[in-house]
């Protein structure tokens, strides 16, 4: 009996809290009972001090607020999606669960699915005709969407069992320790805690053109985009805009990208030039050295873009059913106020500078997307941000090692990356001192639909001198992203040519190819193959 | 330090309580706890379920008390999710056998409306289906199973009358 009437004290006490919006851990309202137990008639509410508070629900943040609270602190997470200009909004989990990573790659997979219908002819599935295989958007929308909500409940789930307190509401810096938060209700928190994460990410540029707000889309709406795109405008040649246009195109839709100076700007240039080559060739039409004018929109609601060509100062205009801005994101430091904590931002793009993620302000600690040149990436936030929690919460001094984090660019043929540039590579160490060995391939699966091969190439830097260290990998080719992640590996021991050239490879598969690779950019001997086996 | 020691076992006792059959002081305190929610039980407890559909959605926690705990009739709630292909199939599957039968009901629990109850009855997959007599979880099951499996969940259910 007495345990009932305690479980009952509790469960009031979690409901009482549950209306106010937030999963409370139990102990703690059965400990503080004067600060907690106002009724929920009041407005608003002061809540006791907290360990941590992490700002932002995403990779970076929540893996900091899980590691933290598993080390035994008492965490509060917040999250806030403001609509995007076309109304967009989705649930807990950050952009990579619900418009980054996550969704891209779904609709990258289906777009490979459709090359592979074709495909799977030549290897004897008799199929209807060619023109009566078609996409239906709505459907691959629909899949698209419930799985991000899967995985948005999955995450609130996560947060209830782990303790994890939750305000789904805009949070701002009111002073050195202190953030209020308005939840959906109106009510309005101010919590107090000893340490902050800002972990709030970023959100698409809009470039500063008439009818961009307006009549645009960015990569924010495209996955829930509810009627088929039908032709589109892709500007921005960055990773988002090339996977945008990439998919778009191979689910069958006109897809066009304006480049403003050189795709994927920040790579290899010669593996961002085969990368484009292979969508040219796949049917993306691409405007280089062009910048957009203006967007209009059409009586028949089409939209007529105009732009101007840098080199010649010609103008052009054309129309489209959907116009794709990718040109850039900036990171949401001034909606959170964190001037009133006085920490410091970059003024031009509002990222933050932190020294192994700390601040200039020394309880202030930031993850993700947020940093100022760090990688961009979901398992560089994650990674960070446990690491962060272990040093904040228990004896560990692990500092993120940012460095040789392989990354991949899923355009129809992708591109997996580990280590350095060339052009990086050069500057570095000077063109004398590295070695760049590379190879064209053909992998086993397109020779019997007689699929193009020449844009499948690979290519390895390494020291010149022995035990030629090796600086960057290179990849492009399908499943990129798998063939390169071992790599990974092996760079972080310290690889070299002669443990590369050493390693045997499986046979027949694409990644094989890092094993047999020998020819030198230097030596002009001819990388293209001969034959498969010898 | 004495009364940490009895919260951590009034805590672990709490646990085996949830474990065991007794889910009905759990459920009963849990649900009847809920401030808006108590006073109504009180109130509704002599009321009566005939007037109530055979299928029908919870809305509210008051809603839950009145339609399921409350319930003169053995219900089988289902916790669904719009997102969730399997929860899809076996919604209709659920009302279609259920329909046809006097003596039980369907309750439909969307888990993005009713956060609470999900919390509550430890709702960590969908679909999710517990089967409530008399304001007891007599059986559960999670996932999409096949119709024998539903079938024997209600045959369970509609057995033994009385408590």
């Amino acid at each position: 009996m007495a345990v009932a009437k305690w479980l009952c004290r509790v469960v009031i006490a979690r409901t009482h809290s549950l209306e106010l919006n937030s999963y409370s851990s139990s102990k703690r309202i059965y400990l503080n009972n004067g600060v907690n137990s106002r009724p929920a008639r009041y407005s608003s509410s002061c809540h006791g001090q907290y360990d941590l508070i992490v700002i932002g629900g995403g990779s970076g943040g929540l893996a900091c607020a899980k590691e933290a609270v598993q080390l035994g602190a008492k965490v509060a997470v917040l999250d806030y999606v403001t609509p995007s200009p076309r109304g967009s909004v989705w649930g807990l989990g950050g952009t990579c669960v619900n418009v980054g990573c996550i969704p891209k790659k779904l609709m990258h997979q289906a777009s490979l699915l459709g090359e592979a219908i074709i495909d799977s002819k030549a290897y004897g599935w008799v199929l209807p005709e060619a023109n009566a295989i078609k996409h239906d958007w709505q459907v691959l929308r629909e899949a698209v969407q419930n799985h991000i909500k899967s995985v948005n409940w999955v995450t609130r789930v996560q947060l209830r069992d782990k303790k994890i307190d939750y305000y789904n509401g805009h949070g701002q810096f009111v002073d050195l320790h202190t953030v209020k938060v308005v939840v959906k209700t109106g009510k309005e928190h101010t919590l107090t805690a000893s340490h902050f994460v800002i972990a709030v990410g970023g959100r698409p540029r809009y470039p500063d053109i008439p009818g961009a707000l307006e009549y645009g889309i960015t990569s924010d709406d495209i996955f829930s985009l509810e009627n088929s795109p039908g032709r589109t405008l892709v500007i921005g040649a960055g990773y988002i805009g090339l996977e945008c246009a990439g998919f778009l195109n191979g689910l069958g839709y006109d897809a066009t990208v304006m480049v403003r100076s050189v795709p994927l700007r920040g790579f290899d240039q010669q593996m961002a030039g085969i990368i484009t080559d292979e969508m040219m060739s796949k049917g993306v039409n691409f405007l280089m050295k062009c910048i957009p004018l203006s967007v209009e929109k059409k009586n028949d609601g089409k939209l007529l873009v105009s732009w101007t060509n840098i080199t010649d100062q010609s103008t052009h205009s054309d129309v489209f059913d959907t116009v794709l801005f990718a040109v850039g994101r900036r990171a949401l430091t001034k909606e959170l106020c964190v001037e009133s904590a006085g920490v410091k931002t970059v003024p031009e793009s509002g990222k933050i500078f932190a020294e192994n993620e700390q601040t200039n302000v020394k309880h202030i600690y930031a993850v993700g997307d947020v940093l100022h040149e760090k990688p961009e990436l979901t398992p560089v936030a994650i990674q960070a941000g446990k690491l962060l929690a272990q040093r904040l919460f228990s004896n560990s001094n692990e500092q993120m090692d940012y460095e040789t984090v392989a990354t991949t660019v899923f355009t129809p043929l992708e591109y997996g990356t580990v280590g350095i540039s060339e052009e990086v590579a050069i500057k570095r160490y000077g063109e004398d001192n590295i070695e760049v060995f590379h190879a064209f391939y053909k992998p086993t699966e397109f020779s019997v639909p007689q699929r193009n091969v020449k844009n499948c190439y690979t290519k390895v830097i390494s020291k010149r001198k022995d035990p030629q260290k090796v600086l960057g990998m290179h990849f492009v080719g399908p499943q990129a992203g798998e063939v390169i992640q071992g790599f990974a590996a092996a760079m972080k021991c310290g690889l070299t040519m002669k443990q590369l050239q050493s390693t045997v490879g499986i046979h027949p598969t694409v990644a094989e190819e890092f094993t047999r690779i020998y020819i030198t950019k230097r030596s002009g001997v001819d990388p293209n193959p001969q034959s498969c086996c010898s | 330090m004495n009364k940490m020691a009895n919260s951590r076992s009034m805590t672990h006792a709490v646990r085996s309580l949830c474990r065991t059959v007794v889910i009905q002081t759990v459920t009963r305190t849990v649900i009847s706890a809920a401030s808006t929610c108590y006073r109504y039980y009180m109130h509704n407890n002599f009321s009566s379920t005939s007037q109530v559909r055979k299928s029908f959605v919870i809305n509210s926690n008051e809603d839950f008390v009145n339609k399921v705990m409350n319930s003169d009739v053995p219900v089988i709630v289902n916790f669904h999710a719009e997102w969730c292909d399997p929860c899809k199939i076996l919604s209709p599957k659920l009302k279609e056998l259920v329909d046809p039968m006097n003596d039980v009901h369907l309750a439909i629990i969307d888990v993005e409306n009713n956060a609470e109850l999900v919390h509550a009855f430890d709702v960590k997959a969908v679909p999710a289906v517990l089967a409530v007599r008399s304001g007891l979880v007599v059986d559960k099951f999670i996932g999409l199973v096949d119709a024998d499996m539903i079938e024997n969940l209600i045959k369970k259910l509609t057995m033994k009358q009385g408590g």
